[in-house]
């Protein structure tokens, strides 16, 4: 954690203080509330945590040789890909979770990195409409 | 030979079509494994440069992710919580 420390502490920083206004937000408007924030902490702390796990794979994957670092990404990806579905699954079949919450609380973080890290930048804006070779 | 039911239908197709998007899935994984390939013979070419190397494979990693989580969540909700066997009536 050492290269990406700061970036990671940046992102999951920013998707507690979202998923925190969302909590509050399911608590101010909506029927349900605690089935809300339950999916939302559910779902939010999951997906924090496969970040941290990308984080590791990546950090490790680029010390190895580039065909063994090749299989060794593709193999974690599967294995957060399966975490990721057996949450999903918990979420679907579970009363006491909100699966839409879940979701968002899962995506949430994808979001984040890229409104802080793509959308923010206005040259990614004047990009799009010009031509590969003046670019 | 029982006749085939509208639910039957409309379940069997559902499978098929989870089963066709869980090929979603396969996408990302190539890429990331391409990506951490390509990363690791940079960092191996340039040392120095292994910390900006990663923060960029890592963000870039965690937003290729998105596209298969969608393709999982479609699967999963065909498969556990289909929404179509309730407009049968």
């Amino acid at each position: 954690m050492k290269e990406t420390a700061k970036l990671q502490i940046k992102i999951i920083k920013i998707d507690l203080i979202i998923l925190s206004v969302l909590i509050i937000i399911s608590f101010v408007f909506l029927e349900n509330p605690l089935i809300w924030a339950k999916g939302y902490i559910f779902g939010g702390l999951i997906g924090i945590l496969n970040f941290m796990l990308l984080a590791k794979t990546m950090e490790k994957s680029v010390t190895m040789h580039p065909a063994k670092a090749r299989s060794y990404a593709s193999v974690h990806y599967f294995i957060r890909y399966a975490i990721v579905g057996v949450v999903i699954i918990i979420a679907l079949k579970a009363d006491y979770l909100n699966a839409l919450a879940v979701i968002i609380g899962l995506l949430l973080i994808k979001f984040i990195i890229l409104f802080t890290n793509l959308f923010n930048n206005k040259e990614y804006y004047k990009r799009i409409f010009k031509r590969k070779g003046e670019r | 030979m029982e006749p085939i039911t509208g639910k039957a239908l409309v379940l069997a197709c559902s499978a098929i079509g989870a089963g066709l998007a869980m090929i979603a899935g396969i996408g990302p994984g190539i890429g990331q494994g391409y990506a951490a390939g390509k990363g690791a013979e940079g960092v191996g070419r340039q040392p120095e440069a292994q910390g900006d190397i990663v923060r960029t494979m890592l963000l870039g990693a965690a937003v290729a992710e998105t596209t298969g989580i969608y393709g999982l969540i479609i699967a999963l909700i065909l498969l556990f919580a289909n929404p179509l066997v309730g407009l049968l009536g």
